[in-house]
C-alpha cells in the first residue's frame, strides 16, 4: 500500500466543483509529479486535503494509515505537522521576512513535537541543503538571501522535522534555469537519502520528468492521463498529454526552419549600464558591461541568462526605454540616442512587449484604446477612422477578433492579454520588437502558441526579433543566434545552433545543461 | 542603525532651522504686538520697550540674534509674562504636556492595535463590522466635542473625575488622556485591521499553517509584526496631532501645559513664547519620526537595508 493514497476525489470552493476524480498514490521514496496548466485544480488537489486552501475535499484521502478526511481535529493536525513538509513556489514570500534564518528553522523542527536542536545541528541542516557558511546564516533575515538560497532553507524547513511526506507546490518555477536543475538534484538527493515520499507539482513537464517516477497530467479539474513517467513520455494516449508534449520546447528536438535575415538593422556597440547602489550605500551596480551585439532585418537573436544577469537591462537600453551610461546604439549605421532624446520616428522603429501582460495593460482601457494609443503617439498623421482600421487589423494579425475591441484586460486570459500586447507594439510598424520574457509568466501550451504567432509576424511583416529569455529550449524555436549574459557580460555569441551544440563559456554550458 | 540615527539628526538640524524662521516671520506678518494692550501705553513707553528687547531693529538681524542665543540654549524672555524667561515657562509646562501626550500614545496603542486585531480576526462578521464603525466615530470626533462630553458625562452627573485642573493623584489625568487617545486609536485600528488582512494573505502565513502552528501563534508570531508597519508610519504624524490636540483638551481641562501658553502666546504676540514652544514642538516630532523609522527597520527587517 502507499504511503499517500487519494481516491475519487472531488473539491469544491463555495458549493462550485472544481476538481473531481482525483486519483493520486505516492509511496515511500518515490516521487509522484502532477503536470498542468494555471487552473488545471493541480494546487488545489494537493493542498485541500491539509486545509491549506478554502476548499472542501470529499472521497477518501489516507496518509499513513490516517483517514484524513474522517479523522478529528488533533488527528488532522497532526497529519499536517508530523507527517508532511511542505515547501512552495514563492521563496520570496513563503518566509516570514520579520524571522531569522534560525528562528524559522528551529520553529520548523519542533513542528513535530518538543526539539532541542543545537546550533550546530541546526547549521547542519543548512549545509546539507547545500548553503555554503551555514552557521553565519542562522542570523539572517531572508531578505539577504537569493531565491536559490532562500528556496534551500525552505527545502531545509520542510524536512526538519523528518516527514514521510514532502509536498512541493510548483518549488523551482519562480527560479531561473540553471537554478532549477540544481533545486531538483537536491529534492531527488533527500527523497533517496530519506526515503520521503514526494508529490510534486507543476506546469512545466520538462523541469520534472526527469525526477518523478509517476506523472499524473490534469485539465480542466480533470486526470486525463497518468501512469509511470516513461509511459507517458513516451505513449502518450490523452490529446491533451499529447499537445503539451509538443508544447514543451526542448533541445534534443529537429532545428527549426527560419527565415531568411537581410542587412543589419540595430547595432549596439560597447553599451554599458551602470547603476547607483540604492540607499546611500557607496559604490556602483555594473549591470551590463561593454555589450556588443547586431540584428538584421528579420533576424531573431536571443538574449539569454540567469536572473540578474543584465539581460533585460540591455533590452531596454537599445529599445530606448531604460537608462544608458555609455557606448553607442545605431540604427542602420545612424546614432540612435538615449531614452529621452528619440523622436517619434525612432521610437516607432523598436517596441517592447513585457513579461506580465496583464500588468502591462492599464486595467481601465479597452482592448482598442490600448492598441490605438502607439499610434496616436507616434503617428498624429493617421486620423480616426483608419486608425481604427489599423486597431483591427492588428488585432487579426495576433489571432484575435473583433470581438475584442471592448474587452478589458481584467476579461483576458494571459494569453490572449499577451496578443493584444504584441498587437499594441506591432500597429506602429516597427521593425523591431523587444520582447522581454514575453512567454515565461504563461503556460507551455499557451506560450508556445505566442512563439508561433512570432514565428509568422517574422514571416509575415519581416520583422526582427530582440527575444530576452532564460529558456534556451523555447529561444531555439524562432531564434536565429544567441547572445549570452553572465554579470553583465556577453560571454558567447553566435548561431543558435553551433552554440548550443558546443557551448564555450561555463554559464552557456550550465544553462544548456538546465534546459 | 547608528548610521540612520546620525544620518536623522544631521537633517533635523537644517529643518528644524526652517521651520524656526519660517514661524519667525511669519508671525511678524500678522498685525498687532505684544504692547498693544486696552489702553495703549504711551508712544515713548512702547518705544522704550521695543529698544529694550530689540524689537526695533531690522528683521533679519533680530532672526539672527535670536538663532544664536537659541543655540546657547537660550529661548529668551517672555515679552507677557514679564518676570519669567521662556525657558521657566516651558519647564513648567512640558511636564504636564509630555505626561498626557505620552500616555495617550500608549492607550491609543494599546486600544487601537487590540480593536484593530479582533476586527481583523473576525474580518467580514458583525463584530468586525462594529468595531470598524466605532474606529471611525472615534476617528472623526474632534476632541472639542469628546472632552466637554466626558467632562460633563464623568465630572458633572456621575462625579467620579474631577473636571479640571492637576488634583491629587492621577483621576485628573484619565478624562484629558482618553479625550486625546481616542481618534488616534481609531485610525490605528483601521490601520491595523488593514495591514492584517493584508499580511494574512500573504504566502509565510501558509507556511506556518502548514507547519500546524496554532492560530494565535500564527497571528502574533509570523502576522503582526509586518501588519504594524503601517501603524509605525503613522506614528510621526500621530506625534504631531497628539501635541497640536493637547492644545485643545489643556484648555478644556484646564490643565497649565505648554499648549496654554502657545494659545496665549500668539494671543499676545508674545513672540520669544511662541517660537519657543514651536522649536520645541518641532523636534519632538522630529524625534517621535525618528522613532517611527527605528521601530519600523524592528517590524520588517527589509527596511534595514534601505
Amino acid at each position: 500500500m502507499s504511503l499517500y493514497e487519494i481516491r475519487d476525489m472531488a473539491i469544491q470552493i463555495d458549493g462550485q466543483p472544481l476538481v473531481e476524480g482525483v486519483n493520486i498514490s505516492v509511496e515511500a521514496g518515490k516521487c509522484t509529479a502532477i503536470i498542468g496548466a494555471s487552473g488545471s485544480g493541480k494546487s488545489l488537489s494537493c493542498l485541500t486535503p491539509f486545509g491549506l486552501t478554502p476548499g472542501e475535499a470529499a472521497g477518501s484521502i489516507k496518509l499513513d494509515g490516517i483517514d484524513l478526511l474522517k479523522a478529528n481535529a488533533h488527528q488532522k493536525l497532526k497529519a499536517r505537522s508530523h507527517l508532511t513538509g511542505f515547501v512552495f513556489q514563492q521563496p520570496l514570500t513563503a518566509l516570514t521576512p520579520h524571522l531569522t534564518i534560525g528562528a524559522q528553522l528551529k520553529e520548523a523542527a519542533a513542528q513535530a513535537g518538543p526539539s532541542a536542536l543545537s546550533r550546530h545541528e541546526l547549521a547542519q541542516k543548512l549545509e546539507r541543503v547545500g548553503l555554503s557558511r551555514a552557521d553565519e546564516r542562522l542570523d539572517q533575515f531572508p531578505h539577504r538571501l537569493s531565491g536559490g538560497e532562500r528556496q534551500r532553507v525552505m527545502i531545509a524547513a520542510a524536512i526538519a522535522h523528518q516527514p514521510k511526506l514532502l509536498v512541493a507546490d510548483e518549488p523551482t518555477s519562480a527560479l531561473d534555469a540553471s537554478l532549477r536543475g540544481e533545486i531538483m538534484t537536491l529534492l531527488d538527493e533527500l527523497r533517496e537519502e530519506q526515503g520521503l515520499a514526494m508529490l510534486l507539482v507543476s506546469h512545466d513537464l520538462a523541469s520534472v520528468e526527469n525526477h518523478a517516477d509517476h506523472l499524473i497530467v490534469m485539465e480542466e479539474g480533470r486526470v486525463v492521463e497518468s501512469g509511470a513517467t516513461v509511459d507517458l513520455i513516451t505513449r502518450p494516449q490523452d490529446d491533451y498529454t499529447k499537445r503539451l508534449m509538443a508544447a514543451t520546447p526542448r533541445l534534443d528536438e529537429p532545428a527549426p526552419d527560419l527565415p531568411a535575415t537581410g542587412h543589419s538593422l540595430v547595432e549596439s556597440k560597447d553599451v554599458s549600464v551602470i547603476f547607483p547602489k540604492p540607499g546611500w550605500r557607496h559604490g556602483k551596480i555594473k549591470a551590463v558591461v561593454d555589450a556588443s551585439l547586431a540584428v538584421r532585418k528579420g533576424e531573431a537573436l536571443a538574449v539569454v541568462g540567469g536572473s540578474g544577469s543584465g539581460k533585460s537591462t540591455l533590452g531596454r537600453a537599445i529599445a530606448g526605454i531604460g537608462p544608458l551610461t555609455s557606448g553607442v546604439i545605431s540604427w542602420q549605421g545612424e546614432h540612435l540616442p538615449g531614452r529621452r532624446d528619440r523622436d517619434l520616428a525612432m521610437r516607432a522603429l523598436i517596441q517592447p512587449v513585457f513579461q506580465d501582460p496583464v500588468a502591462s495593460l492599464d486595467p481601465q482601457w479597452k482592448v482598442r484604446d490600448i492598441i490605438a494609443e502607439p499610434l496616436q503617439n507616434l503617428r498624429p498623421d493617421i486620423n480616426r477612422p483608419n486608425r481604427e482600421v489599423m486597431v483591427l487589423q492588428a488585432l487579426c494579425d495576433v489571432g484575435l477578433g473583433e470581438e475584442y475591441l471592448d474587452r478589458t484586460p481584467a476579461s483576458l486570459s494571459g494569453g490572449q492579454a499577451q496578443r493584444v500586447a504584441i498587437a499594441r507594439a506591432i500597429i506602429a510598424g516597427p521593425e523591431l520588437l523587444v520582447l522581454d520574457e514575453a512567454t515565461s509568466a504563461l503556460d507551455p501550451l499557451v506560450g508556445s502558441s505566442i512563439l508561433q504567432l512570432l514565428a509568422e509576424l517574422q514571416r509575415s511583416k519581416e520583422i526582427s526579433l530582440i527575444l530576452i529569455t532564460h529558456d534556451i529550449a523555447s529561444a531555439r524555436r524562432i531564434c536565429h543566434r544567441i547572445a549570452v549574459l553572465d554579470e553583465g557580460h556577453i560571454v558567447e555569441m553566435g548561431e543558435m545552433e553551433s552554440v548550443i551544440g558546443n557551448p564555450q563559456a561555463a554559464a552557456t554550458q550550465k544553462l544548456v545543461a538546465a534546459s | 542603525m547608528l548610521a540612520l540615527v546620525a544620518r536623522r539628526l544631521m537633517t533635523a538640524i537644517p529643518t528644524l532651522l526652517a521651520i524656526i524662521l519660517a514661524s519667525f516671520f511669519l508671525m511678524r506678518l500678522a498685525p498687532g504686538g505684544p504692547f498693544d494692550g486696552e489702553r495703549p501705553l504711551p508712544p515713548e513707553t512702547q518705544a522704550a520697550l521695543q529698544t529694550a528687547y530689540g524689537l526695533d531693529k531690522p528683521l533679519w538681524e533680530q532672526a539672527w540674534i535670536y538663532i544664536s542665543r537659541l543655540v546657547q540654549g537660550d529661548f529668551g524672555p517672555s515679552l507677557v509674562y514679564r518676570d519669567f524667561t521662556v525657558s521657566e515657562l516651558v519647564a513648567q509646562g512640558l511636564p504636564i504636556s509630555l505626561t498626557l501626550g505620552g500616555l495617550a500614545i500608549v492607550l491609543a496603542l494599546v486600544i487601537g492595535i487590540s480593536a484593530g486585531l479582533s476586527a481583523a480576526v473576525r474580518a467580514g462578521k458583525a463584530a468586525d463590522k462594529t468595531i470598524m464603525m466605532l474606529a471611525t466615530v472615534a476617528t472623526a470626533l474632534p476632541t472639542f466635542v469628546t472632552g466637554p462630553a466626558l467632562a460633563l458625562l464623568f465630572g458633572l452627573w456621575l462625579g467620579l473625575l474631577p473636571v479640571s485642573g492637576t488634583g491629587d493623584g492621577w483621576s485628573w489625568l484619565i478624562m484629558p488622556v482618553v479625550a486625546l487617545a481616542l481618534p488616534v486609536s481609531g485610525a490605528i485600528a483601521k490601520l491595523t485591521r488593514a495591514g492584517l488582512a493584508t499580511v494574512l494573505k500573504q504566502d509565510h502565513i501558509r507556511t506556518a499553517r502548514a507547519r500546524g502552528l496554532p492560530e494565535t501563534k500564527i497571528l502574533f508570531k509570523h502576522g503582526l509584526r509586518p501588519a504594524l508597519v503601517p501603524v509605525a508610519s503613522y506614528l510621526g504624524p500621530a506625534a504631531a496631532g497628539l501635541l497640536t490636540g493637547a492644545v485643545v483638551v489643556e484648555t478644556v481641562f484646564g490643565l497649565p501645559g505648554l499648549g496654554r501658553y502657545f494659545v496665549q502666546g500668539a494671543l499676545n504676540r508674545d513672540y520669544p513664547l511662541v517660537l519657543g514652544v514651536v522649536t520645541l514642538y518641532a523636534a519632538l516630532i522630529i524625534l517621535f519620526n525618528l522613532f517611527a523609522d527605528l521601530i519600523y527597520g524592528w517590524l520588517d527587517p527589509r527596511m534595514r537595508d534601505g
